[in-house]
């Protein structure tokens, strides 16, 4: 049977995919290779190899001690573009050469295995905007900023480089602003806000069908052809929290319990545990989660009682969800849907 | 320099007046042929070498995050000796423990403290050896420079600007700002790669810093954008060195005249660093979008 999940262990990324790109920035910087590389399982001579891999352990470790060695906060959105940029990424490619950002879109959440296996996302239409909502799906520590904004600036220097304009799209960031004015510098001054209940950008409908300046279809689908090819060598698998998260968000109202979710993804109980523990997070927590983003997004697209909101959730009464809702945001449901109508 | 840390010699002041004051209230003082004169001459050479550091750290070092470390780490020593030289001339009644934890318990506390400070004072003078003049002003903070370049960044910028208009109000003083602005900065890394960027963008910083005056200070307001605050010129002066650093830059381009540049000054007649940029920010759209300003470097 193909496993359709993946361990902090299994060597999932491309070292081409990122790796090198990121050595690359932080040694121009003056870092020297071999303290960027310890702690790491990752040997120097392996770095150019064309189909070298790592695992996210290692991916994390190099992250922390680039950012040790640099102290550059434009580390990733220089990484971001530089990725967008690789000659050695053909999903990347195949971005650039896509009819509009429609068709892009789809392309990089279909192929995200390959580039960020450590994110993934949800889409809601919200008055002219689509909102693209994204959720770490392996335990990030706390790299989980930088990745985050790695791939807001990939995103975000494809539409400017496509479409010649970010006017209209914005940015919520979870993260606390440590440098405002100059992240905004960065970003290239799109609307950005920190602090937010989701990491979220909002991009206005009218971008979504505008045709791309270099779209060219044979070129778009050579690249695909590429991709499908890696696809051999790098099977399309997801992390096991957002496996599980799914398979919850799918069952509400009701509420999976371990077993029945260790069954559904061939595993048993106590491995599943080990799993999760390995990327800090346990079945609660994670179960939490999915009530919470799930009661937000209710809570945003309609006007549901403190009842009907509890039944949807898989809560027992008003009053437990209320309590947990409260634990969550700081604010009872009512004063939350007043924020967001006012917004 | 000492100026720059008038409250931390008045705190410093005040501390070891309390010292004193306490010492005297708690305790009696000794006859004086109680007096142990070795022990007078060896505890005061080490309160006066320890006020020297004190003053050593205050006379050479600009304010910043690692002159606190140093100055707060001597300050301890400084008050653990004193009350320790105290302690010779004035005797404390045996129940009263307050006096003799005050004195031995600043030291080890000031030298874990002043150690954490050197090293900081290390790390910070590697940083400043790849540093060229010209590039900083009166803060010293060397987190916030960029390792590329060896620049300051925004952060920086906003502070010494900051500081730069209330001073040059004060004195009716011009002050103007030089901004550079990498067109289509996203589109020559894509073209020629990141590395080709990041060269270019350490050899513009240099020709930058050498070729500015040394009161000036250049700094990286974004990925594409430097800032240079001229203290003390005026427009009319700004827009000769504009015109000299536009010839210079020409050397940089390659063959292809890429990146173009975009150069314009301004004289900073606002009242914050805030609104200064702001206009910078405008000063500088205009001139992307007037030709005339524009010029390519040939």
């Amino acid at each position: 049977m193909r496993r359709r999940h993946f361990g902090y262990q299994d060597k999932v990324l491309l070292l081409q995919h990122g790796c090198t790109e990121l050595l690359a920035l932080a040694q121009r910087r003056g870092a020297a290779l071999h303290k960027l590389l310890s702690g790491s399982s990752i040997f120097a001579q392996d770095l150019h190899k064309p189909l070298g891999r790592l695992h996210h352990t290692d991916w994390l470790m190099l992250l922390q001690n680039c950012r040790q060695q640099v102290n550059s906060p434009e580390l990733p959105y220089l990484l971001g573009s530089a990725l967008l940029n690789s000659r050695y990424i053909s999903l990347c490619q195949s971005l650039q050469y896509a009819k509009n950002l429609r068709q892009a879109l789809k392309q990089l959440y279909y192929f995200r295995h390959q580039l960020f296996p450590c994110f993934y996302a949800r889409l809601y239409q919200q008055q002219h905007c689509i909102v693209l909502e994204f959720k770490p799906a392996l335990g990030l520590a706390n790299q989980q900023a930088f990745m985050l904004t790695a791939l807001c600036a990939l995103l975000l220097g494809l539409i400017k480089q496509q479409l010649g304009t970010l006017d209209g799209i914005s940015l919520q960031l979870q993260q606390s602003a440590e440098s405002p004015a100059l992240q905004q510098q960065l970003f290239g001054g799109i609307n950005l806000s920190f602090n937010q209940v989701a990491d979220s950008i909002s991009i206005p409908l009218a971008l979504w069908q505008q045709e791309f300046n270099h779209a060219n279809a044979a070129e778009f689908n050579a690249a695909r052809r590429t991709c499908r090819q890696l696809n051999r060598v790098l099977p399309p698998q997801r992390a096991l929290p957002e496996r599980i998260c799914r398979l919850q968000r799918r069952a509400l109202p009701q509420l999976l319990s371990q077993e029945q979710v260790a069954a559904a993804l061939g595993l048993s109980s106590s491995s599943l545990k080990r799993q999760l523990s390995q990327h800090q997070t346990n079945f609660a927590g994670l179960l939490d989660e999915v009530r919470r983003d799930a009661a937000q997004q209710l809570l945003q697209q309609g006007h549901y009682s403190n009842r009907q909101l509890a039944l949807k959730l898989g809560y027992s009464d008003e009053h437990n969800f209320r309590r947990a809702f409260k634990r969550w945001t700081g604010l009872i449901p009512s004063s939350f849907k007043g924020l967001f109508n006012f917004n | 320099m000492w100026r720059q840390h008038r409250y931390k010699m008045l705190f410093s002041l005040l501390l070891l007046l309390t010292g004193l004051l306490l010492a005297v209230n708690s305790g009696n003082a000794k006859h004086s042929n109680a007096f142990d004169a070795l022990d007078i001459l060896g505890e005061g050479t080490t309160l006066l070498v320890a006020i020297g550091w004190l003053g050593l750290i205050i006379s050479s070092r600009p304010a910043g995050r690692v002159t606190e470390w140093l100055y707060y780490g001597s300050l301890l020593l400084v008050y653990s000796y004193f009350l320790d030289l105290l302690d010779e001339f004035i005797r404390y009644p045996e129940h009263i423990r307050l006096m003799s934890w005050l004195e031995s318990l600043p030291a080890p506390v000031g030298m874990l403290i002043l150690t954490y400070g050197l090293v900081g004072w290390h790390r910070e003078q590697r940083a400043i050896n790849r540093q060229l003049r010209g590039r900083e002003l009166f803060l010293r903070d060397h987190q916030l420079i960029d390792p590329l370049t060896q620049l300051y960044g925004i952060e920086y910028l906003q502070a010494v600007l900051q500081r730069e208009i209330e001073l040059h109000q004060s004195q009716h003083k011009s002050l103007s700002l030089l901004v550079l602005n990498i067109d289509n900065f996203a589109g020559f890394n894509r073209r020629h790669g990141m590395a080709a960027g990041d060269t270019y963008l350490s050899r513009l910083s240099e020709l930058l810093s050498s070729q500015l005056r040394h009161s000036d200070v250049v700094c990286r307001y974004a990925g594409d954008r430097f800032i240079a605050v001229l203290p003390n010129t005026a427009l009319k002066q700004a827009q000769i060195m504009a015109q000299h650093l536009r010839q210079q830059l020409a050397q940089l381009a390659d063959a292809e005249h890429e990146p173009m540049l975009t150069l314009a000054e301004m004289a900073v007649q606002q009242h914050s660093a805030q609104a200064a940029l702001q206009q910078a920010a405008t000063v500088m759209a205009q001139a992307k979008t007037a030709g005339t300003v524009k010029f390519q470097p040939s």
